[in-house]
């Protein structure tokens, strides 16, 4: 594109009101409907509990008995679990891309087990053979929560890894020099920030929502606390619920918008939960 | 490549030139395996000091193995790699000291442009302002200096390349290595970057082995070539002798184009001197010899009891590539000036003849 009176355009470049005038067209009416539908889904069930619980009740929330309790290990456990997923799934994807590609599929298929497999299997298999000590501690949950957040994590850095061209990038940092703790610390981790954000998004999430193991486990997470307390005070129950809900969401939309912001200035991929875009390029030219 | 580039290229080539000419590569009887594919198969090449050596061939020729394991990312199953007479076969990647630019854009996308070519310098913990003085004069030297703060993604495919070949040479290795470095990129930037490579090892003396699986490339930028197939060098000469005195028929036809003409013909085309002297080779079972000719070694009249139709003619500035159907169904190209191919057209009867000695005899 040209440049056009006092103000040029880069190449390929669309104005912004071009820009949205054709995002309108392209996104017809049914893709609205369904939208709408969709949202209602979604949105009815919150307008319908925020109702019942009436504004007056989010106050009370916190200052009621074991909260705080519940809510500290709920953040304890997301911020272990996230820690552990990321320090073991993230090299063991490195690894099999980069040596063992062969293996992805089979990656794949072990990664989805703890989806497969029931809650109740799980932790019944898992409290027969931890050891003792670990038993005795809410700790053990974090280790079955990086079960869990396996096949997420999994997903989180495969997409990472397609969208770079690791090999290459590797094999570059080595021919200038580069040993491999160079090369992960200052070429693959920084490539990998939006997939260790997706990770980390996927992580929490599941963590601080998660019933079945913690409940199974006999410790009182904050999911666990807010069913326990159901019994109590419904109305301040679904306050809880509701407050865990807009907790966990703004929590998730910190991360995306913090490691986004970094990550899209470098020219990284899009962050997003459930893929990674490759990398911008502007393939030819001078 | 810009005029200026090219000025900044000559000024700053002097002030950042290792004060030592390249080193001596000696490849010796390299052999590699992948599975039953034999990739490589005894590859023997010497590169001399500030040499560029160029290996050419087709897909699967063993071209790029050869040279990933001369980086060291490969490990040959036997054979050895010496660098100034020192092997250099367990030496890891990292230590080996050569600068490499590959196929595909590999610039480290979180880094900007300088960050990129200074990284090998960071390896070798020089102090930040003599990195810094140092990335500066390589991008200057690729005329990319204005672009230093930029990111891998807000620089053309071309920019990217250049950036990856001031980050090779930064490090001052003792031998560069280019992976088709040019083959992503559209033609008249590769044609600028080739230039720009070419004026850059010259004046910094690096000795240099290019893998490239363009001719044209190979011919115009390399000392030698080496022309590759089935894992072993079939000739490795000059241009010019690789063209005009190709060792095997593969040669001959791998390089530039050849016209493959059946001996039978060759009375045909007015060389019965030629086709008397083939006459032992034509007596055996099958009659089955060839002459290889050039376009150029071939002339043609235009003459309504010629021995060939003209079936197609490819403009290429300023000559004219016509081809002819000969008897047999042999279609043989012609070059022509321009200026006399314009009375030609497809479908007019041509006289075809040789026009000196073909380039050689082969069996078919």
């Amino acid at each position: 594109m040209a440049a056009v009176t006092g103000t040029t355009l880069v190449e390929g470049a669309t104005p912004p009101a071009r820009r949205a005038r054709r995002g309108i067209r392209q996104f017809p009416v049914w893709r609205w409907v369904i939208l709408i539908l969709v949202g209602s889904y979604f949105v009815i069930p919150l307008v319908a509990a925020l109702r019942f619980t009436g504004f007056s009740s989010f106050p009370q929330v916190i200052h009621q008995e074991g909260f705080s309790d519940a809510f500290q290990l709920s953040v304890k456990l997301a911020v272990i679990t996230t820690v552990l997923t990321i320090l073991l799934m993230l090299p063991t994807t490195v690894y099999v891309h980069l040596r063992l590609p062969r293996l992805r599929r089979l990656m794949e298929g072990v990664t989805i087990l703890p989806i497969v497999i029931p809650p109740v299997v799980l932790i019944v298999g898992v409290l027969e053979i931890a050891p003792g000590f670990l038993k005795s501690t809410p700790y053990l949950l974090g280790l079955i929560y990086v079960v869990l957040a396996m096949p997420f994590a999994y997903r989180a850095f495969d997409a990472g890894l397609r969208a770079l061209d690791l090999n290459t990038l590797v094999e570059a940092a080595q021919s200038l020099g580069a040993g491999w703790r160079s090369t992960l610390w200052r070429v693959m981790l920084p490539n990998l920030r939006t997939a260790m954000l997706s990770a980390t998004v996927l992580t929490v999430a599941l963590v601080l929502g998660e019933f079945t193991m913690a409940s199974l486990d006999l410790y009182q997470t904050f999911p666990v606390w807010i069913v326990a307390f159901d019994q109590t005070s419904g109305p301040i129950s679904v306050a809880a619920s509701l407050l865990a809900l807009f907790v966990t969401w703004i929590f998730l939309l910190g991360i995306t918008l913090i490691g986004g912001r970094g990550s899209r200035r470098k020219g990284g991929a899009e962050v997003s939960l459930f893929s990674v875009s490759r990398q911008n390029t502007n393939p030819g030219g001078s | 490549m810009t005029t200026n580039a090219g000025q900044a290229t000559g000024h700053q080539a002097d002030r950042t030139a290792r004060s030592t000419s390249g080193a001596t590569v000696d490849l010796r009887n390299l052999s590699r395996s992948f599975g039953t594919t034999r990739a490589l198969d005894g590859l023997t090449l010497r590169l001399a000091p500030g040499e560029l050596v160029a290996l050419l061939g087709p897909s699967g020729c063993g071209k790029t193995t050869a040279l990933r394991i001369v980086a060291g990312f490969e490990t040959a199953d036997s054979g050895t790699v010496e660098v100034d007479g020192q092997d250099v076969s367990p030496v890891p990647a990292a230590k080996r000291d050569m600068g490499m630019v590959f196929q595909s854009y590999s610039l480290f996308p979180n880094m900007s442009a300088l960050d990129n070519v200074s990284f090998g310098l960071r390896m070798r913990r020089l102090g930040s302002a003599e990195r810094q003085r140092r990335a500066t004069d390589l991008l200057d030297m690729v005329g990319l200096a204005p672009q230093a703060k930029q990111y891998p993604h807000q620089l053309s495919g071309g920019q990217q390349q250049r950036v990856a070949l001031a980050r090779a040479l930064a490090i001052e290795p003792r031998v560069l290595l280019l992976d088709e470095p040019l083959s992503a990129l559209d033609a008249k930037v590769r044609l600028q970057l080739r230039e720009q490579i070419r004026s850059l090892q010259q004046r910094l003396g690096t000795t240099t082995l290019f893998v490239t699986h363009d001719q044209e490339e190979a011919l115009s930028m390399a000392d030698r070539v080496g022309v590759m197939r089935d894992g072993r060098l079939e000739q490795i000469a000059t241009p010019d002798e690789l063209y005009d005195r190709p060792a095997t028929p593969f040669v001959a036809e791998f390089v530039g184009i050849m016209n493959r003409i059946p001996a039978g013909l060759l009375e045909l085309l007015g060389a019965s001197g030629l086709a008397a002297d083939l006459t032992p080779h034509r007596e055996r079972p099958g009659n089955a010899v060839d002459v290889l000719v050039r376009p150029e070694g071939l002339r043609i009249t235009a003459s309504p009891t010629g021995n060939g139709i003209v079936v197609g003619r490819t403009f290429l500035g300023q000559l004219t590539r016509v081809s002819v159907r000969l008897s047999g169904d042999v279609v043989v190209q012609v070059d022509l000036q321009s200026t006399e191919a314009a009375g030609i057209a497809p479908g007019d009867p041509v006289d075809v003849s040789l026009a000196g000695a073909p380039v050689m005899v082969a069996e078919r």
